[in-house]
This record gives structure tokens, sequence and C-alpha cells, in this order.
């Protein structure tokens, strides 16, 4: 977190390599929030693009008394992703899930067998058309929760929400999410 | 107390993320045991986050970060020229890798030292395959042939030592019958041998050497022989 901090300090001093170390640092993640969220691959790249963008030109504004560069980044991600959902809301009524970019699950498999990988990248795909049938509000706190595994605190910041509306979207983003699951016919082992 | 239903669907976030207390616990885990609609749920919801926890992140794909940096810092120029050409120098110049490339360096300056190149006068000639494949058996041999003379020097070395030591352990004639009486300073008992104790142990190495060289003929040409090989021959002539 402190060399964020310092990173993002060597940047407003003009550092672009610093600028490319905080890229690397936080795409992925960022990447990976945008393509849960809307669970297309090119929409999540664009969003990424469009987020480092806004980070990049507000980056001044950043304090980091105010916490983690990662959660900051991550608030701005979040606040884009509900006015995209906004934006896009008339288009996806008309929307195919058949234009959906795939995307390139990581094959780092943590000790995992293949039977055993192959299992929950076909759960972690199921998933994903899962939480597209979320509203935006649960959704957005599973995935900080659950796929992000933020903590609540943090995730009260990325949201601006009290700690009890944090409480109550994940716990209800979680059922409806396991009651949807269960309608496709999934079942985690 | 008794849960509704209700209850356990407020609550649930809070047992799967272990954030109840004992007592709720309790309650909780009473109500789900009994309850046909609870418990299907609570397992479901239990085994989906646990595999949630442990999905790995999606891989980006890798445009993803120069597009990125692209859109911030502005398009790279293309890079021309002596930067083009020497643009991978500043890929290895980092610390570990200079070093690394230091002791291959070296590694190659010793084995073609070793191999007869001279750096102080080099020759494209000493670089053939042919001369460095005669250079360096040549080397082979050569320390072979100096380890055998040295390991064979300091066996004879080892065997005058272990022969002077046997001398002196043995006590002398005169020292083994005379008993040493007090003697004052100055005054002679005429008990000694006029000849000093110093010049028996010369006369005894020179034996010991001429007993080895007579045993060892093969190793006279070696290491000390030359130099007592002339006083023998000397000593040995009346």
């Amino acid at each position: 977190m402190e060399q964020d901090a310092q990173l993002v300090q060597q940047c407003l001093q003009g550092d672009g390599s610093a600028w490319e170390e905080l890229v690397r640092r936080h795409s992925r993640r960022i990447f990976n929030i945008c393509y849960r969220f809307t669970g297309n691959g090119g929409e999540a790249e664009d969003l990424s693009q469009e987020v480092f963008l806004r980070v990049y030109r507000t980056l001044a504004s950043y304090r980091s008394a105010h916490g983690g560069f990662a959660t900051w980044v991550t608030s701005v991600t979040r606040n884009l992703l509900i006015d995209h959902y906004r934006r896009t809301k008339r288009d996806r009524m008309t929307d195919s899930l058949d234009d959906a970019m795939p995307v390139v699950e990581n094959k780092e498999s943590a000790g995992r067998r293949p039977d055993q990988q192959l299992l929950l990248n076909e759960l972690s795909s199921q998933v994903q058309t899962a939480l597209t049938k979320l509203s935006p509000e649960l959704r957005e706190a599973v995935i900080l929760r659950d796929l992000q595994q933020l903590e609540y605190i943090e995730i009260q910041r990325v949201l601006s929400v009290p700690e009890g509306t944090v409480k109550s979207r994940i716990n209800r983003g979680r059922i409806e999410l396991a009651r949807i699951l269960q309608q496709m016919g999934v079942r985690p082992s | 107390m008794i849960w509704t239903c209700e209850q356990i669907e407020a609550r649930l976030s809070d047992y799967l993320d272990d954030a109840m207390t004992r007592n709720d616990r309790v309650s909780f885990e009473g109500h789900v045991a009994d309850c046909e609609r609870c418990a299907p749920l609570v397992a479901h919801l239990s085994k989906l986050l646990t595999s949630m926890h442990v999905m790995e992140q999606i891989e980006p794909p890798p445009r993803l970060i120069y597009a990125i940096l692209d859109n911030t810092l502005g398009k790279r120029e293309p890079v021309t020229g002596w930067r083009a050409i020497f643009g991978w120098f500043e890929g290895i110049s980092t610390m570990r890798l200079a070093y690394g490339a230091l002791s291959v360096a070296g590694t190659f300056a010793i084995l073609l030292t070793t191999l007869g190149f001279s750096f102080t006068k080099p020759k494209l000639a000493d670089l053939r395959p042919a001369t460095i494949y005669r250079n360096a058996d040549r080397q082979a041999h050569l320390v072979y042939a100096k380890g055998t003379k040295f390991v064979n020097d300091l066996r004879v070395v080892s065997e005058i030592q272990s022969r002077l030591r046997q001398d002196n352990d043995m006590p002398t004639s005169q020292e083994g019958i005379v008993p040493s009486r007090e003697k004052q300073p100055g005054q002679t008992d005429g008990s000694k041998p006029t000849t000093p104790r110093q010049q028996n142990r010369a006369n005894d190495l020179t034996r010991h050497i001429e007993i080895l060289a007579d045993e060892l003929p093969v190793w006279a040409g070696h290491l000390s022989v030359p130099m007592f090989a002339d006083s023998m021959v000397a000593r040995r002539q009346p």
C-alpha cells in the first residue's frame, strides 16, 4: 500500500515508469471486476482502459490518508461501471450473449487436479452468467466480497454506503445468486 | 430462542463469514438442521462461496497494459538509430545480469589462458581447434606431471623427516652407557665425545639420503637430490 502511494507521488512528478508500474500492479484486478460485472471480455477491456484514463487524470486528487490506492481505484471502477450500466441499459434489452468475447481463464491451478480445475472453470463460467442476472447493486457487492475478497470496511469505502447497507446487499446478493444457480441446475461440489 | 426462516436468511452471511456469537450460531444451526427449506440453501451457498473464493483471476489480454499506457502516456515513438541497435543493452544492464556476464567472461578468460591463448600477444592461430586441442593436451600432461612430482617430493621429505625423528628418539651410545654426573660450569669430565652433536646429525642426514637414494633411484633426479647427490658422490669417494 505504501509502495502504491510512493508510486503515485512519482507519477505526479512526471515519472512515466512509476505510472507503468501502477498499471501493471492493478490492471488485472480491475479487468476482473469489469469482466465479472459486464460478463463480456471486450467491454471489460474497454472499461479497464477508461478506468485507468480516469485515474490518470484525477491522480492528483488521490489522498493516501483516506484509504489505499487499490480501494480508490476500485471505487473509480465501480462508479464507472454503474455509469456504464445505466448508459447501456437500453442496449442490453436487445443484446445477445452470442457476441460476448471469450476470455482466457487463468491457467495457474494452485495444485488442483485437471478434472477439479475443469469443474472450477465451468462453475466460474456459470457464476458469471448468474451474476449478470443480479441487480447492479447486489452484483457489485458480491463481486467485491466474494470474487475480489475485499473486507466489509473496504467495500463500504468503495460503495460509499453505510456498513449495514453493505452487509444487507452482500447477503441478498449471495442468496439471489445461489437461487439463480439452483434454477440453472448448478450444484457446486 | 427459536429462529424463523426469515431470520435465517437475514443472518446467513454472518453465519458464513463467521461473524456470529456462539449462542446465535447454536440457534442458527438448530433451525437449519430441522428446516427443509433452509438446509439446502445454506449447504448450497456454503459450497458456492468456497468455490468462488478459490476461483482464479481471469487473465486480461496482454495488449491491455500497452493500450492503457498508450491512452495515458501517449503513443510510444518507434526507436530508431543507435538506440534501436543498442536498445537491448538496457534490458540486460541490471546488476544481477552484469554480475553474471562478468562471471562468464572471467570463466572464458581462465579457460582461454589455460588453453594457451595469450591476451598480451593474441594470435588468431591460437584459436584454431587443432591448436586448442594440442595446447589443452599439453596443459593436461603438464599439470599431471607437476602433480605427480609434487606428491613424490612430499613423500621423500616425509621419509627424511621420519628417519630423522627415529634417529632423535634413539639415545647415543655414550648417553646410554655413561651416567651423567653433576658438572660445574667450564669443567670437562672427558666423558663426552669430542665431535659436536650437530656434526653427528649432519652425518646422519647424509647417511639417510644415501640410503633413500639407493632405495628410490627413480626419484634421484628430483627435488633435493641434485644438491645432495654431489655431496654423496664426494663422500663415497675416499
